[in-house]
């Protein structure tokens, strides 16, 4: 282990996702000293190049980016996500659990060491919390509102328009035209002003989707030409990747970057905070005035119950999910049609109990056959026969339920080890039946009929949304943190990515996480700004 | 170690010697013709010399496999005196000593060959050495018996089925010379049988030679025992040798050897037969076939030869390199595959590797422009009442395969109970 270094950065970012490339921005503005790492794999596999039909239909190299040169959709066979199957993203998911000494069990455990985190793999949604979705927030809705507004502005979102769903996502004002829609989709939209009163009397509300993807270029990022081979990587890097502000970081003056440093610990030693881990080159242990914890719920709720020697369970949030598909029948015997992959209509739905999901219409062409074909009970040829007439005039949705319905926890045990438990509560089958039948007979007027058993609950934890293990309190106790992140306990260590959110809701919470990375990283450069920063970084 | 082996260039002594250079051992080959292997020392040595012999005395251990194996040159009195020499030799620098013997021989053996044998298995356990008796050995180059089959597999119109059966107990040539090297471990003498406990029928020999290295599938036609004996006697023994039929009687003359023990003192499992008799000794032939017909099940159509390969690869990189143990019919009618997909009663084991197969070939198949037409449809529309058709038939037929699944249940219950590879 080399010896510690003298303090050289202002902060130490642990984790080059979304949050921790938000957080960075503010504090470079202000012209403090940053040393970003992470645990660094890098993709080896570049994303695919064309419309997804015509390569499917004529490159015979389709299987390097479908199955990958070392078969790895073959060994991800029975992972729970076709998004682990993609080749292009393997680097994404490799090691997590094992670097990270995460112990799991039923709880589906997924993270990120890569550059730019599990931006590389997601889905794209976007979402800004209500006014009073943040009342459980100790924060101002004006600060979150700014940051939200920065955030947006900086990675492009696009979808806004006036729909009934405008208030829900709450970034109309900030977003590009929408992604244009396929004819499947745009033919249930089209039927919705006709019975919108009755669906939303019921408590179905349909707009289109908000995300995190250009229709107008921005910095050599290009738009989106709905190419459809969103699932397998946007090599247009249309669909923001944390990666892309990464670039933009890495170019200012002030910031500096290290990759395959894997953090095990962080000490706090007489008013500054060390991280410790390994390198490249071996054991490192680098000092700095601050540490902005965003490697992620597990990997940075790890870190920070470990430096405050908590060994007792912290509650976890995550939200319950499920997936189903519909049927168009007016559009039988459609061709299948490159689309964009992505949500392109979502729709809140008010459930029993006060509670609210959420969830988006997705087209299918991008998705391997197969995913569906091994699930149908027929055998896989007739599986195959089916599907391959069906699918054309399908429709996927996804649902998902408030994270306060998963009953998950984490636990640092004696061996620093982090143990993950996480159950579905009890009200989340009936609410799931509730969702179910809603959705059956508010898209059955909209011309789609919900295919029989195509319902299915996910497994605890494949939102891959968990949230909310050290969460933001007035009056924060040990392992919980203040209106900064700030651990209490533990002050100098500020955690800003989802451990940090005080509720979880069904909405898609990236953005959330990024306006409140971005509104700790100006609180912390405002409380620097009046000390004097060091300007010449050693190492 | 330093070993010497007399016969190097033969088919076995090969073999030996390459093997023991990559065990580590130092290598001084004997025999008539240099032998060209790199690192390995050679000597002059025949069968009809001689001249006294003596070996460097650093050589710890002597493998006599040096033998005429043209039945009219067999000459009793050369080969037993060359043998006598040798075994001088090697007890002169105190060298342990093994001869490689035959499944023939025996005191009274109908051939010279057989009863050549016997006497230096004599010899040389007089002198105190080792002598290992291999069973039929088979594979790698063809050459020595395994070649002569070979050849006459390619040429002969029919496969002779021998009534009654003649049994062979196979060795591949890979697992003789491990067994060989194993030998150098032990220390007390014996006579050892080195072969597959279980003997095979001649004929199905003779069909796997057929099967894995030619394209012939010829019909077997039972041949009677006496009518070969009668020929022979006709032909007297020039003919006969030089058709084989020496030979062939010297196999209606074998004797079962009990062969269990002595594998397990030298620590030796042997491959299957199957596995051995493809042309790599591995069992890619018959993957090759398995990935075609899953990947006919999952395209319809006869699959790119490149997925062939593809899923080959696949499965021997993340499973196990060999074969499911598929029957025939599966194999030449792949939609029969439909029966064992998902249906119950089918040995768990064997299920849980077909089906992980099942979806790497439907995943396979899938990623290439061959999958793109099947799995994706036709790129133009069709009118509702044609799709709605399809997808009728489709189903109707998917919940008649479950009915007749269930149905079957007792006969398709078979499978994978024998084991879940070839």
């Amino acid at each position: 282990m080399k010896g510690i270094t003298p303090v050289n950065f202002d902060v130490i970012i642990v984790g080059s996702g979304p949050s921790g490339v938000s957080a960075a921005f503010p504090l470079l503005d202000a012209g403090l000293s940053v040393l970003m790492v992470d645990g660094g794999h890098t993709p080896r596999i570049s994303p695919p190049a064309g419309q997804f039909l015509d390569l499917r239909r004529h490159d015979h190299n389709q299987w390097r980016w479908m199955i990958g040169h070392n078969f790895h959709a073959l060994k991800q066979a029975d992972a729970v996500s076709p998004k682990l199957r993609v080749p292009t993203h393997a680097a994404v998911f490799e090691d997590f659990e094992l670097k990270n000494r995460i112990i799991a069990g039923d709880f589906l455990a997924v993270g990120s060491l890569a550059p730019g985190g599990l931006s590389n793999a997601w889905g794209g949604g976007v979402a800004c919390l209500t006014d009073s979705e943040l009342a459980n927030f100790p924060v101002k809705p004006a600060e979150m509102r700014a940051s939200y507004s920065a955030v947006a502005r900086r990675i492009g979102v696009s979808g806004g328009g006036h729909d009934d769903l405008s208030d829900f996502f709450g970034l109309d004002e900030w977003s590009q035209p929408p992604v244009p829609i396929d004819d499947l989709q745009a033919g249930l939209l089209s039927r919705y002003p006709t019975y919108r009163q009755k669906l939303r009397k019921s408590g179905f509300r349909l707009g289109r989707s908000r995300v995190a993807v250009l229709t107008v270029p921005i910095d050599g990022r290009q738009e989106c030409n709905q190419s459809g081979n969103c699932l397998w990587g946007c090599e247009r890097r249309a669909l923001y990747s944390a990666t892309d502000d990464l670039g933009l970081l890495r170019g200012r003056s002030g910031f500096q970057y290290r990759t395959e440093f894997l953090v095990q610990r962080v000490v706090l030693r007489n008013g500054s905070v060390v991280i410790e881990g390994n390198g490249p080159d071996g054991g490192f242990a680098l000092q700095a005035r601050s540490v902005v914890l965003a490697a992620g719920t597990l990997a940075s709720t790890r870190l920070a119950l470990r430096a405050i020697d908590h060994r007792v369970t912290v509650s976890m949030q995550s939200c319950p999910t499920a997936a189903f598909m519909l049927c168009v029948p007016k559009q039988l015997g459609r061709p299948p049609q490159s689309a964009f992959g992505l949500g392109q209509l979502s729709f809140s739905l008010d459930l029993p109990g006060g509670a609210q999901g959420f969830g988006s219409l997705f087209n299918s062409t991008g998705i391997p056959v197969t995913e569906f074909a091994r699930r149908l009970p027929f055998g896989k040829r007739a599986g195959v026969d089916i599907l391959s007439a069906l699918l054309p005039s399908c429709v996927l949705g996804n649902l998902f339920l408030p994270g306060a319905m998963t009953d998950a926890s984490l636990l640092l045990d004696a061996e620093d080890r982090l143990v993950v438990r996480g159950n579905y509560r009890d009200g989340v089958e009936l609410m799931m039946t509730a969702a179910r039948r809603l959705l059956a007979a508010s898209f059955r007027r909209l011309g789609a009929f919900l295919i029989p058993t195509s319902f299915t609950v996910g497994r605890p934890g494949s939102d891959i949304h968990y949230a909310a293990t050290l969460p933001m309190t007035a009056e924060p106790t040990l392992g919980q943190t203040n209106q900064y992140g700030e651990l209490a306990g533990a002050s100098g260590i500020h955690v800003v990515d989802g451990s940090s959110l005080s509720a979880l809701t069904a909405k898609s919470h990236t953005l959330t996480i990024m306006a409140n990375a971005d509104r700790i990283g100006k609180h912390i450069a405002k409380k620097f700004a009046t000390h004097a920063a060091n300007p010449t970084p050693s190492n | 170690m330093r070993v010497a082996v007399t016969g190097a260039t033969g088919y076995i002594g090969q073999r030996l010697i390459r093997a023991a250079r990559l065990a580590g051992h130092e290598v001084l080959a004997l025999s008539r013709r240099p032998v060209t292997e790199p690192t390995v020392a050679w000597a002059h040595f025949d069968l009809t010399d001689t001249s006294p012999l003596s070996l460097p005395s650093d050589i710890a251990f002597v493998f006599h496999l040096a033998a005429e194996t043209q039945p009219l040159l067999v000459r009793e009195n050369i080969e037993t005196r060359a043998a006598r020499r040798i075994i001088g030799a090697a007890g002169a620098i105190g060298a342990g000593f093994l001869f490689v013997s035959s499944q023939t021989s025996c005191a009274n053996a109908p051939s010279a060959y057989g009863r050549i044998k016997w006497q230096i298995e004599r010899l040389t356990l007089e002198a105190g050495g080792w002598v290992v008796r291999p069973g039929q050995v088979y594979g790698g180059p063809e050459r020595a018996l395994f070649g002569m089959l070979c050849s006459l597999v390619r040429r002969l119109p029919i496969l002779p089925a021998f009534v009654p059966t003649p049994l062979v107990q196979p060795i591949h040539l890979d697992d003789l010379v491990k067994a060989l090297l194993a030998c150098l471990a032990l220390k007390t003498p014996a006579v050892l049988c080195v072969a597959a406990p279980q003997g095979i029928s001649f004929e199905a020999f003779l069909t796997a030679i057929a099967r894995e290295r030619t394209v012939r599938r010829q019909m077997i036609v039972p041949v009677p025992r006496l009518l070969i004996l009668m020929v022979s006697k006709l032909l007297g023994p020039k003919l006969s040798g030089q058709l084989g039929l020496t030979q062939i009687r010297s196999l209606f003359a074998l004797r079962q050897m009990h062969t269990t023990s002595h594998l397990q003192q030298l620590s030796l499992e042997l491959r299957p037969f199957s596995a051995g008799m493809t042309r790599s000794g591995r069992e890619r032939r018959g993957l090759l076939r398995e990935g075609r017909a899953m990947l006919t099940f999952v395209l319809q159509e006869t699959p790119a030869g490149v997925l062939v390969r593809r899923y080959v690869r696949a499965i021997e990189t993340l499973r196990s390199p060999q074969a499911l143990r598929l029957p025939e019919l599966v194999l030449d009618m792949p939609n029969s595959l439909s029966l064992l997909d998902g249906a119950k009663g089918i040995s768990t084991t064997f299920q849980q590797e077909l089906n992980w197969r099942l979806t790497a070939a439907l995943m396979l198949g899938e990623a290439s422009p061959q999958g793109a037409c099947r799995f994706l449809g036709s790129a133009k529309t069709i009118s509702r009442f044609r799709s709605v058709m399809r997808i009728t038939r489709a189903l109707v037929t998917g919940i008649c395969l479950r009915a007749l699944q269930r149905f079957l249940r007792p006969w398709l219950s078979r499978f994978g109970r024998q084991g879940t590879y070839r």
